[in-house]
């Protein structure tokens, strides 16, 4: 028995379609914050560009990272994200560390061994990870009392700039940047400090490689056993055309058998190509899974040509969502890439009185 | 010893994965390849240790190819450093898409070669194996570390004391592990699989006789008692006592098998390639061997050793793969079905007889290997490829490539022997610009470039423009690639542009990443840069693109192709968007009709009628000759062409032989006209009509989805959609429509053929071109039935010529065409009147008709309605439009991109 099976949002999921928060770098964009801001005092010296490093705005502008967290909340959303998408040391990395590419170098397991025991690079991760799930606390519990609505933090774990699927060598298609147990140990990192800091769920998101995925539940698994706290853990995959993760091409019922064994709260997709072509893999993974099934796609493909950056708008999101919702296929919805507060907004008021897709898997189903 | 199966829940089947999904079938074996065990095959052991290691992965793929579920991988040998082989194979397999699509089965009795083998597996595979040999303890840790990687496992029938060999060890140990795993550590019961031991039987030892029944019934008291479990064995133990004698062996194989799955085996690790069949198996020596596997007989071993003495050495081989298929194409198909799928095994022979057909490598690469990897493109962006296939395809390319590099290398010396100018090797800067950290697509592009023999020189992520430019000066690049995936990246890819224009670059840039856009490329940053900047879809088109822009002679081509389409997009762009009325106001400004009873046709019947054989005689009559000329490239108005000053002589001639062939298509009856149409009760409902069976309306049809007119160019105009000539829904009156297909292209494929098996090209065009005016003929003729059968028609005087300028009243759009222009809208039609049942004629993907000379549409009656053009349509209409298709609105775009009055995505 996991912890979830008892878990109030389990019990919201059984009742209606819970809502989860939409996009933060889409959001932190219409702030107009410049390099300046996001270095503060602390980051001046950096010599690298670091304004789009959006998880470090919870340290350096935190008050505009709370008023994001709180507008989604105040928007309807019941799952707040932590900003800590790209909050691990390899990933953190790419921002304070000299590409060794630029000098003729390679990055491979010795570079990033290197990275994991730069004690700067690992402070930071765990102040990134623990700060920002402390601030979406501090705000799904102030939401939360002053609407009488429960609202729940989710540790967000990104699929780093990492792939331990693909060989950038074409010499070496066996060759890997980094090790399994080298990408496990910063996920760890990072998880223990999203739990630290008061998380209610670990979110495995944008899973495009699932060998990267399965690091991160393997390190799950191994921070809960060693700290003998369990949280209900969400799984989120990024398909392509074909309903594959984008990088390792695993398609949607494999990627399920994969993870079926983390006995997650929920299985879904998010932001891949959009919520057009989205359906049918939804439709698979909520015929397989007997778990809560959550999307969140992006508002489209980015488009530097349409006003708000992305093809869709509040409206088209939530119509999309509402079709998801009409064949029965989510239990959990929101907005990945180009979501503002606004997209979630129109996202909860067009399902608030939708049906959640049933949670009571018979048994035959189970057995099939 | 049989017991009698109990009731237990139905079990549930074995899933697993590799990139693709593996779900166990009922009564269908499971077949675990066995080759890519070192214990199990010589060869693959001989490969991995001295390191061939793609020879070893195309091992895996044999097996895969000869039907294994499930490929059982083990490096368990004494020569073989067993974590380091098996992390290194496995991460090749990885970048096998053929392979990597089943689940691994990791083989070892090392934990730390089990571990590095789970973690290389995206997928859910299976652990060979755990068992109770050091305690409890151990297995229970041993069981939770798979759980974590997410695997099945094999529990081998052993514990404490040693091997299960007799029926009662076996399940006492099995039922033990079963209750641990299930009960303690919460393994998932399906998940288990047993392995009882299939242990060596005529070995002239007295107590190994029953081994072979002790495996037998086992399985069958664990799949009766322990529920989901499943039963696996290493099948070629059984016979060991008969090696080299293949004959032998197969046939214990194949009978024990066939008894062992009928007592629920699920699974065996076997040589997919090399099973006999049971039925096959020639009757005396399947008595002797079953004799030795039931223990039939205390001298069933005697019995089969001697009869088996005689069959040595008879060994049967693996029948030789006949040659597959595609190798039968021409050198060019060849080389692009190696690329399509990734297979690399004659891609030399290929390579070199391509050279020797075109005469230079360098032809071979921009011709066929190009070409393959366009296809594969097409493939990419289709969805119908993954890009771990795209990159195979570029290994597969850069082995061919490789091949051809010493001829090229010749080319070039003998150039320069000869003084003349010899072109280096493209060299691509790869970077991902400043302020962005993502290159793992970058990565694979530079993968690709490589394999097509570039150097690649990558400069990471977050790469200043200042960066960019010196390494490419000192390099002498010949294209610059920047690569980005966040939008605030495409700020600085227009920041690189512009720099490399202010220091007087001239090589091409390319531009790609999740953000970036055909349009934003060639609207944003293009201008900023006077050498070529080209968009990169994603990486299965970097090849082709990087190919044509350094190529000789196919790089000016190119950029003109190329410079269009983006002065295209550009003007697109720039155009002052039409004026257009906002949907609910057009609405408004529908065709006012006056509803009233008497206007509206009832028609004759409801339903569907088909029309078979109809004579091609009566719609010769109906023939509009001016296209026909069109066809011959001669404008003019049938008859006055015939006079006419400059085309006359030779509008006469062809009419002449025109008719001639008529006439005998007619008298032979070579062209078959066939057709089906059909009257529907219908009300307009807003832009759609819904339809009904008849006037009773007690069963609905599918609703024709119509689009109104919203160009805003005098200020008042009407808004026409084709919605407006139903009479809506509110009148509470009954109209109807009609709804027609026909061809006359039955017949058509051999008359053409025929004529060019004789060089007759001339008549073969002929046919056709008379084949398409019988196809409009016939619409025209069953329109007048049509009038007919709605009753206004049978008052009609017209003369066949003012049928053609359709003086008569009501129209015949059809899908495609300007009134309605969504193809689509065929499927309904094809759906009303069952078209491909009652004609045979098919709409193919992109809604074409087959055969050609084919028309389908719709007829409606009403007297005020008429043809009109709808032109330019708003974001609008086409996001209502697509909701009341139920079609995404992408999709929607792409069918309706003439009538867009805007950019989509």
């Amino acid at each position: 028995m996991t912890s979830h099976d008892t878990h109030p949002l389990l019990a919201i999921l059984r009742q209606r379609i819970a809502i989860i928060d939409g996009a933060m770098g889409t959001t932190i964009r219409t702030y107009g914050m410049t390099e300046a801001d996001m270095r503060g005092k602390r980051f001046s010296k950096s010599t690298k560009d670091l304004l789009n490093n959006g998880d470090l705005f919870s340290l350096t502008q935190p008050e505009m990272i709370c008023d994001i967290h709180r507008r989604f909340l105040e928007a309807g959303a019941d799952i707040l994200e932590t900003n800590t998408f790209g909050a691990t040391g390899i990933t953190q990395s790419e921002f304070f560390v000299d590409d060794p590419r630029e000098t003729g170098g390679r990055k491979n397991p010795d570079f990033y061994q290197g990275i994991l025991e730069d004690a700067f690079l690992n402070d930071l991760a765990w102040e990134i990870n623990y700060e920002s799930a402390r601030q979406c606390r501090t705000w799904a519990d102030r939401v939360g009392d002053a609407t009488g609505r429960q609202r729940f933090v989710a540790g967000a774990i990104g699929p780093m700039t990492v792939s331990l699927s693909n060989s950038p060598d074409a010499e070496d298609a066996g060759f890997r940047v980094v090790t399994f147990d080298q990408v496990k140990e910063a996920y760890a990192h990072q998880i223990r400090a999203l739990m630290a800091g008061g998380s209610d769920l670990l979110l495995v998101e944008t899973i495009f490689d699932s060998l990267n995925a399965k690091a991160a539940l393997v390190a799950v698994r191994e921070v809960f056993d060693a700290e003998g706290v369990e949280l209900p853990v969400m799984i989120s995959a990024a398909v392509g055309r074909g309903g594959e993760t984008l990088i390792s091409a695993q398609t949607t019922e494999a990627f399920w058998n994969a993870v079926k064994h983390v006995r997650p709260l929920s299985v879904g997709l998010n932001c891949s190509l959009g919520p057009d072509l989205m359906y049918p893999f939804l439709s698979e993974l909520s015929q397989k899974a007997n778990v809560a099934v959550s999307c969140y796609p992006n508002a489209g493909l980015p488009n530097p040509l349409s006003e708000t950056g992305f093809d869709l708008g509040p409206a088209d999101m939530a119509r999309y969502l509402g079709e998801f919702a009409g064949g029965g296929l989510i239990n959990i919805a929101g907005g990945c890439c180009g979501n503002t507060p606004d997209h979630i907004a129109a996202i909860a008021t067009a399902l608030k009185d939708r049906e959640p897709r049933s949670l009571d898997f018979s048994p035959a189903e189970m057995a099939a | 010893m049989t017991e009698t199966v109990q009731a237990i829940p139905q079990a549930k089947p074995l899933r697993l994965s590799g990139s693709q999904p593996f779900t166990q079938q009922p009564g269908v074996y499971m077949i675990l390849g066995e080759r890519t065990n070192v214990a199990g095959s010589p060869k693959f052991a001989k490969l991995i240790k001295e390191g061939k290691y793609e020879e070893a992965v195309s091992v895996a793929r044999q097996q895969v190819e000869n039907g294994a579920n499930v490929i059982d991988i083990c490096m368990d040998e004494g020569m073989i450093d067993g974590v380091a082989a098996m992390t290194r194979y496995l991460q090749l397999l990885a970048s096998e898409p053929e392979v990597a699509k089943v689940p691994f089965m990791v083989d070892s009795s090392k934990w730390e070669v089990i571990e590095a083998g789970l973690k290389c597996l995206q997928g859910k595979g299976i652990v060979n194996s755990i068992s109770l040999k050091e305690g409890e303890d151990k297995f229970r840790q041993n069981a939770r570390t798979v759980l974590k990687y997410g695997a099945a496992v094999v529990v081998m029938a052993f514990d404490e004391q040693g091997q299960a060999a007799t029926y009662e060890e076996k399940i006492r140990i099995c039922e033990r592990a079963y209750r641990i795993l299930v009960g303690e550590v919460g393994f998932p019961a399906e998940d288990i699989i047993f392995d009882p031991n299939v242990l060596t039987v005529a070995t002239g030892m007295e107590e190994h006789n029953n081994y072979a029944v002790d495996f037998i019934e086992a399985t069958r008291w664990i799949k009766a008692h322990l529920p989901h479990a499943k039963v696996s064995g290493g099948v070629s133990n059984i016979s060991f006592s008969f090696r080299g004698n293949n004959k032998v062996r197969e046939a214990m194989h194949s009978a024990f098998l066939y008894h062992a799955i009928v007592a629920g085996m699920d699974m065996g690790i076997v040589n997919a390639g090399m099973l006999e069949v049971y039925e096959e198996i020639e009757p005396r020596l399947k008595m002797l061997v079953e004799d030795v596997l039931l223990n039939r007989r205390p001298d069933a071993t005697e019995r089969l050793v001697e009869f088996g003495e005689a069959l040595k050495g008879v060994g049967a081989e693996v029948a030789e793969k006949k040659t597959e298929e595609w190798r039968n194409g021409t050198v060019e198909e060849r080389l692009s079905h190696a690329l399509v799928k990734g297979i690399d095994s004659y891609i030399d022979q290929d390579a070199e007889e391509a050279r020797v057909k075109l005469g230079r490598p360098l032809l071979v690469i921009e011709g066929p290997l190009m070409d393959g990897m366009s296809v594969v493109g097409d493939l990419f962006g289709a969805g119908k490829m993954f890009l771990p296939q795209v990159v195979k395809s570029a290994r597969v390319m850069k082995k061919a490539v490789a091949h051809l590099t010493p001829y090229m290398e010749a080319e070039k010396a003998a150039l320069a022997a000869s003084g003349q100018a010899v072109k280096a090797q493209g060299k691509i800067v790869l970077a991902t610009v400043k302020g962005d950290v993502h290159d793992i697509g970058k990565n694979i592009v530079g993968v690709v470039l490589a394999c097509n023999n570039y150097e690649v020189i990558d400069l990471g992520v977050m790469v200043s423009a200042e960066k960019i430019l010196e390494r490419a000066r000192l390099e002498s690049a010949s294209i610059i690639g920047l690569s980005g995936l966040i939008t605030p990246s495409l700020d600085e890819m227009i920041h690189v542009a512009r720099e490399l224009e202010r220091q007087h670059f001239k090589i091409p840039l390319l531009i790609g990443g999740a953000t970036t856009s055909r349009a934003h490329t060639a609207i944003k940053i293009a201008p900023h840069y006077s050498a070529p900047v080209v968009h990169v879809t994603d990486a299965s088109r970097a090849v082709p693109v990087t190919t044509s822009l350094l190529s000789d002679e196919g790089k000016d081509a190119f950029l003109a192709q190329h410079q269009a389409e983006y002065d295209g997009i550009r003007r697109n762009y720039a155009q002052p968007k039409q004026s257009m009325v906002p949907l609910t106001a057009a609405r408004e400004r529908h065709t006012p009709i006056d509803w009233r009873e008497e206007d509206l046709a009832t028609p004759e019947f409801f339903g569907v009628r088909v029309l078979d054989h109809f004579p091609l005689s009566v719609l010769r009559e109906y023939i509009d000759w001016s296209p026909f000329f069109h066809t011959w490239g001669l404008r003019g108005i049938y008859p006055r062409i015939l006079d006419d000053e400059m085309q006359g002589e030779q509008a006469r001639q062809i009419f002449h032989d025109g008719n001639l062939l008529l006439d005998r298509i007619i008298r032979e009856n070579l062209l078959i006209a066939r057709g089906v149409y059909g009257f529907f009760s219908a009300s307009a409902v807003g832009d759609d009509v819904q339809l009904y069976t008849d006037h009773t309306r007690s069963e609905m049809l599918p609703r024709l989805h119509f689009l109104r007119q919203q160009a805003n160019r005098e200020g008042k105009e009407l808004c026409r959609s084709l919605a407006d000539y139903v009479a809506p829904l509110y009148t509470g009156l009954c109209d109807s429509v009609g709804a027609f297909a026909v061809t006359t292209g039955i017949g058509l494929k051999s008359l053409c053929d025929a004529f060019r098996s004789e060089h007759d090209d001339y008549n073969a065009i002929m046919a056709e071109a008379l084949a398409d005016r019988l196809a409009e003929a016939f619409a025209e003729c069953l329109h007048k039935r049509v009038r007919d059968q709605w009753g206004y028609g049978c008052a009609e005087t017209f003369t066949p010529q003012d049928l053609i300028s359709e003086k008569y009243r009501g129209i015949r759009p059809a899908p495609g065409y300007p009134a309605c222009p969504d193809h689509t809208e065929k499927g309904t039609i094809w759906k009303l009147l069952n078209v491909e049942t009652n004609t045979g004629m098919q709409l193919t993907e992109s809604f074409a008709m087959w055969p050609g000379s084919s028309v389908s549409g719709l007829y409606f009656a009403h007297p005020k309605s008429r043809f009109f053009s709808l032109g330019k349509i708003d974001r609008e209409q086409v996001e209502d439009y697509a909701g009341r298709k139920g079609m995404a609105l992408l999709e929607a775009e792409r069918w309706l991109s003439q009538n867009l009055n805007y950019d989509p995505a």
